[in-house]
C-alpha cells in the first residue's frame, strides 16, 4: 500500500495539477482563465432560461431541452478554444452556447426514434398559476407543430431571440445567404398557418 | 417563391420587439405595413414568437450553475487522464506484442531443434513412486549437449511470466 502511494505521488507530481483538474489542460485553461465559476453563475443565469426556451420550443419536449441545456452548458466549459468571455464578451459566448445546443439538438433528431418529440402536449409550457390560455399558446403552438424542425429553429432565433442572419448563419452552421432564403419561406409559411388559425378562431 | 422583402422590415420587427406595435409608432408606418406583405408578415410572426418567449422563460427551471461547473471540471479531469493514460496503453501492448513475439520465437526454436528433453514426462509415472523430486527434472537435463534446450526454454517462459505480470500489474493500476 505505502508502494502505491509514492507511486501516485510521482505519477500526480510529474503532471501536476492532472487530478485535482486544476490548470488541468492547455486547452480547457482558456475557458477557467477567462471564465471563474462566479462569472459562469452569471453568465448561466441571464441565459439559461432563454437557452431553454429555444430548445423547449424548437423541440417540443421540455424534458429534452432540459437535458440539452446542461449538456450544451458542461460542452462550453470544456471547449478548446472558447470565445473569450473577457475580449468577446458575453453576447459571443451566448451565441457559442446556442451553436452547442443547436448541433446537440440536430444530433438528437438524428438518431433513429420511435416516436417524434411533438407529440407533447402545448400544456407542458404553461406556467404555474396560469389561468387563461395566451393567445399564442393557442395559435403559435399548433402552427409550430407544422414547421419542419429546421424552420423552427430559424424562426425562433430571428424572430424569438432577435439575431440578425450573419448570427443565426453562425449558430446553425449554414450560409448567411441560404439563412436569408429559408428564413423568408418559414416567415410567409407560418403567417399563412397563423392567419388560418387566427381565422378559425374567429369563424 | 419570390424572394420579396421590404427595407423598413428591420424598423417594425424591433417596434414589436420593443413592445410598441401597433399603438406606439407612427400611423404611416401602420399604412405601410398595412399594404406591404413583407412588413405585415414580421409584425405577425415576430409578435408571435416573442409572446411565446415570454411565456415560456418563467417555465424555465434552470438548475445549479455550481453542478455544470463542477460536472465540467470533472470532464476535464477525465480527459486529462485518458489523454495521459494514451501512452501507458501504447508501452502494454508493445510489452504484449513482444510477449508473444518472444512465446512465438521460443516455439519454433524448439520444434526446428526437436522435443527430445520432453520424454522426462513420458518418464514421470514411473519415477514417481521412487525419486520424486529428480522425476521433476528431465532425465537429461545435466548430460552434456541438451542442456541448453530446456534451460532456454525455462528461462523463456519465466521471462513471459515475468512480462505478463508486469502486463497485469499496469492494466490494474489504470483501473
Amino acid at each position: 500500500m505505502p508502494k502505491r502511494r509514492i507511486s501516485r505521488m510521482f505519477w500526480e507530481s510529474s503532471i501536476p495539477n492532472v487530478v485535482a483538474g486544476g490548470a488541468s489542460l492547455e486547452a480547457s485553461s482558456a475557458a477557467t482563465s477567462s471564465m471563474d465559476d462566479e462569472a459562469f453563475a452569471a453568465f448561466y443565469e441571464r441565459s439559461a432560461r432563454s437557452l431553454w426556451a429555444y430548445l423547449a420550443r424548437t423541440s417540443g419536449d421540455p424534458a429534452l431541452a432540459e437535458d440539452i441545456m446542461q449538456e450544451s452548458y458542461v460542452r462550453f466549459l470544456c471547449l478548446a478554444s472558447p470565445p473569450s468571455y473577457l475580449d468577446e464578451g458575453e453576447i459571443a459566448c451566448r451565441r457559442y452556447l446556442f451553436r452547442i445546443a443547436t448541433n446537440l439538438l440536430r444530433d438528437h433528431w438524428r438518431r433513429p426514434r420511435a416516436a417524434f418529440i411533438e407529440d407533447l402536449p402545448e400544456s407542458l409550457f404553461a406556467c404555474p398559476g396560469e389561468q387563461a390560455p395566451f393567445d399564442s399558446q393557442m395559435i403559435l403552438g399548433p402552427a409550430l407543430k407544422s414547421m419542419r424542425p429546421r424552420e423552427r429553429q430559424l424562426l425562433w432565433l430571428a424572430h424569438a431571440e432577435g439575431y440578425s442572419h450573419r448570427e443565426i448563419a453562425e449558430i446553425t452552421g449554414l450560409a448567411s445567404a441560404s439563412i436569408r432564403l429559408l428564413l423568408f419561406r418559414a416567415r410567409r409559411k407560418i403567417a399563412r398557418l397563423l392567419q388560418s388559425l387566427e381565422d378559425g378562431r374567429g369563424a | 417563391m419570390m424572394l420579396r422583402s421590404c427595407p423598413r422590415e428591420a424598423e417594425v420587427k424591433a417596434l414589436v420587439v420593443r413592445g410598441q406595435w401597433p399603438q406606439a409608432c407612427a400611423p404611416e408606418l401602420r399604412a405601410h405595413v398595412g399594404s406591404c406583405r413583407a412588413c405585415s408578415e414580421v409584425a405577425v410572426v415576430t409578435d408571435a414568437f416573442q409572446r411565446a418567449r415570454n411565456q415560456t422563460l418563467p417555465a424555465a427551471r434552470p438548475g445549479s450553475p455550481g453542478l455544470l461547473w463542477w460536472r465540467a471540471q470533472l470532464r476535464r479531469r477525465n480527459a486529462a487522464i485518458e489523454r495521459i493514460s494514451r501512452p501507458i496503453f501504447g508501452a502494454q501492448v508493445f510489452g504484449l506484442a513482444v510477449n508473444l513475439v518472444l512465446a512465438a520465437a521460443v516455439a519454433a526454436w524448439q520444434a526446428r531443434h526437436g522435443l527430445a528433453w520432453l520424454t522426462w514426462l513420458e518418464q514421470l509415472p514411473q519415477n514417481i513412486g521412487s525419486n520424486w523430486f529428480n522425476s521433476l527434472l528431465p532425465a537429461d537435463l545435466f548430460s552434456s549437449g541438451s542442456l541448453l534446450g530446456p534451460t532456454a526454454l525455462i528461462a523463456a517462459l519465466s521471462g513471459a511470466a515475468l512480462i505478463g505480470c508486469v502486463v497485469v500489474y499496469f492494466v490494474s493500476e489504470k483501473q
